[in-house]
């Protein structure tokens, strides 16, 4: 950085040696009006010259600079004319300007510069980003790694945490592993029961749950009109999906259980998940449905179509793929929980049929059932001398399996949005 | 309405009779099916309803008998204050039900949770809705959902088996499911609602807004910060609590993650026991009927009233906004 050094009134004289010293603070001011100081080079393409500082130093006296300059003038050296404030908005257009300017001041007596202090000239160009805006752009860009970070702080580590699981299950994954039943307490053998115990759950879960849902979805967007009964359903949508999992399994315990006389079992479990699933059901065919435009409707009836008859052949029909990407979530979801099952109608360990028909359907309605969420929490807590593959390859199964659903829903809705009409 | 049947049925005339018959059957039963259509739509106000009526009664002899003769005494001062949660299945005359300790559990937990849960959620939906665009944005909002779908009893497995010898190894805690282990598990589970929830309110800001600001020459952090926080602090609201409601209810993952010692926490390193994993650790093992069985369906219901009151209110502060912007 290029330093004018002059005096202030109280310390006349030069400073000797130094060939940009000056005498007054004048006589510096009058050298950034000639041109000689380099501000006037403007060598370094695009930057811009460097700023121009005017220090008071007292006779003899040692300088130390401060940081911060006591005045702080700006000038669009590359300028002609006259015009400016010397403001950061508004510069000063040329040096002879802004040493005349300078001058003014100066003999206006506002240029009070002790001993140490600074004046500084810095060279800005209108459309140039000016230091607030410099400083709001580094902002800018802090929050944006800031919450990018938050972002990946999030994603990362599960990401990595799944590919553990992958990769400490990877020796037990085989087809074997999938067929094969649990044998000697579990400690040996795969998952095949569990596996047809949670796809009978989802299964009859889904043919409960999907019908009404569906229905009810329809309900609330082609029948019910705006007032304090639908929202009340609304509401309570929206509290079903928020009843914690274990107080649907109590449910299922007092309703299904005990009340309806199921026991434990296989029917008992799949209606208490059907009923923690609905929510989502109801939810996603209701936006499906509103997703058909209007005049579809409207030109049915035109047609002299009843409102069930466009409900049956223009909305159902426009908006099936929405609804299914709902019951394939809900399958996702049925398929993973545990709670509500544990009391309902799983059990620890139930023998099944290693081969033969009879090991494709080894459960009926009123048997209780292995499932694989339930297998993975024994293995993990229950059993004791489980070796880590095993517990790490159900839960890889498990995973996969929740993914590979949910996946599918996702890969409908994107294939969806691309082929949408309206 | 032959008319109308008749209108249905041109285009498909060279449909196969059968399915023609099934037309006209189903248009036919059109009062039926919208009754049915109706008693569909109201069936979630009768869910809710049955889910409460039903652990109710089973709770009721306690709360109103204070339970079965030299079965243990259920007191609700005594079960709300004590921290004595001491169920005893061999001696039940001496049990003792508190869940105070319970009750500090559970906050704890998620408390906790939502330290961790709320800030990384919120950032994340700032950064999903207002940095990022076209396919980063899809990325990232499919891993999310992707988050969101991994099923609970996988998070407790991961906090059991991953994360606990982690904690060890790094803080020295004799233990490693405890306290923070719930904590940091419940946030990961929480956080895929917050994000989306929070997206949705930011998208919900008008974009003029966002015009208005950038040509009075804000930056980006000063839309946030200025303009979209407080236009969506309703939504942002109802995200958190949304959180709060998914953390307090649940089970699977805080019963494996979180030590289940029934003590009231004094430090992020000790194991807690939460009312959810009660519920679920001990209704496997007790007596239809009796009195702990009866106080593990209170506490249920104490659930259902926790949850209850706070998704109301998220869905209150949804409908606030929604209010406004109509207004």
């Amino acid at each position: 950085m290029f330093r004018l050094r002059a005096c202030a009134h109280d310390c006349p004289g030069r400073n000797g040696g130094d060939t940009d010293s000056h005498a007054t603070l004048a006589d510096a001011i009058r050298a950034i009006g000639s041109g000689a100081s380099p501000a006037a080079d403007g060598s370094r393409p695009g930057a811009g010259p460097p700023p121009v500082e005017i220090l008071c130093c007292p006779r003899g006296g040692k300088c130390i600079p401060g940081k911060k300059p006591r005045h702080q003038f700006f000038v669009n050296a590359r300028a002609t004319g006259s015009g400016g404030d010397g403001s950061e908005l508004a510069p000063w257009w040329g040096l002879p300007t802004a040493a005349d300017e300078l001058l003014r001041l100066h003999r206006a007596g506002e240029l009070d510069l002790d001993a140490g202090q600074l004046l500084r000239l810095s060279h800005r160009e209108v459309f140039t980003a000016s230091s607030l805006e410099t400083w709001k752009k580094t902002k800018e860009t802090i929050a944006k790694y800031v919450f990018m970070t938050m972002a990946l702080v999030l994603v990362i580590p599960v990401v990595a945490i799944l590919a553990y699981i992958l990769v400490k299950a990877w020796p037990v994954l085989s087809p074997s592993f999938v067929l094969d039943n649990p044998r000697d307490f579990m400690t040996t053998g795969g998952i095949w029961a569990p596996l047809v115990g949670t796809f009978f759950l989802v299964l009859i879960s889904l043919l409960v749950a999907a019908p009404v849902g569906i229905l009810a979805g329809v309900y609330l967007n082609e029948y019910a009109r705006d007032n304090w009964f639908t929202r009340t359903i609304n509401l309570a949508v929206v509290n079903l999906a928020g009843v914690p999992s274990i107080v649907h399994a109590l449910f299922g315990v007092g309703a299904f259980v005990l009340f309806a006389g199921m026991g434990r079992s296989l029917l008992a479990a799949s209606c208490t998940l059907a009923v923690m699933t609905l929510p989502v059901i109801i939810t996603s065919t209701r936006e499906a449905l509103a997703a058909v435009p209007m005049s579809f409707r409207e030109a049915c009836w035109n047609m002299g179509a009843s409102r069930w008859q466009t409900i049956r052949t223009i909305v159902l029909p426009n908006s099936i793929s929405g609804i299914l990407t709902g019951v394939i979530l809900q399958v996702a979801r049925a398929a993973g929980e545990t709670a509500p099952i544990l009391f309902t109608g799983a059990v620890f360990f139930t023998p099944v049929p290693d081969h033969g028909l009879a090991s494709f359907v080894p459960y009926g309605l009123g048997d209780r059932c292995m499932a694989l969420s339930m297998h993975l929490f024994t293995l993990a807590t229950q059993v004791r001398g489980v070796s880590d593959e095993l517990q790490y390859g159900t839960a890889a199964v498990l995973i996969g399996l929740v993914l590979v659903v949910n996946s599918l829903s996702i890969g409908l809705r994107v294939y969806l949005r691309s082929r949408k009409r309206w | 309405m032959s008319e109308a049947t008749t209108t249905a049925e041109t285009p498909r005339k060279k449909s196969a009779p059968i399915s023609r018959l099934i037309n006209v059957a189903l248009d036919r039963t059109e009062p039926l099916v919208e009754w049915l259509i109706r008693l569909c739509g109201w069936s979630a106000i009768l869910f809710v309803g049955a889910i409460f009526f039903f652990v109710f009664r089973e709770a009721v002899p306690v709360l109103v008998g204070g339970g079965a003769e030299g079965d243990g005494q259920f007191d609700v001062q005594e079960f709300l204050t004590s921290q004595n949660w001491i169920p005893s299945p061999f001696k039940p005359a001496d049990a003792q039900y508190g869940i105070l300790a319970l009750l500090l559990g559970s906050l704890a937990v998620t408390g906790l949770a939502m330290l961790l849960a709320v800030p990384l959620g919120l950032g994340a939906a700032v950064y999903i809705s207002e940095f990022c665009t076209g396919r980063t944005k899809e990325t990232l909002k499919i891993v999310i959902e992707l988050l969101a779908a991994i099923p609970s009893i996988v998070w407790g497995f991961i906090g059991y088996m991953v994360l606990g010898p982690v904690l060890i190894e790094l803080t020295g805690a004799p233990v490693g499911i405890n306290l923070l282990n719930g904590g940091i598990i419940l946030a990961l589970m929480s956080v895929p609602v917050i994000v989306s929830v929070g997206e949705d309110a930011l998208k919900a800001v008008p974009d003029s807004y966002r015009e208005a600001a950038i040509s009075l020459g804000a930056s980006r952090w000063e839309i946030i910060y200025r303009v979209l926080f407080p236009a969506a602090k309703n939504g942002l609201l109802a995200a958190v609590l949304l959180g709060v409601g998914r953390a307090v209810g649940e089970t699977m993952a805080v019963l494996m993650a979180t030590g289940h010692a029934v003590q009231i926490p004094g430090s992020l390193l000790d194991p807690v026991r939460t009312l959810t994993a009660t519920i679920a650790a001990e209704l496997g093992d007790v007596v239809a009927g009796g009195t702990h069985y009866r106080v593990l369906f209170v506490i249920g219901l104490v659930l259902f009233a926790v949850t209850f009151v706070v998704n109301l209110t998220a869905d209150l502060v949804v409908k606030g906004i929604r209010s406004e912007k109509a207004r």
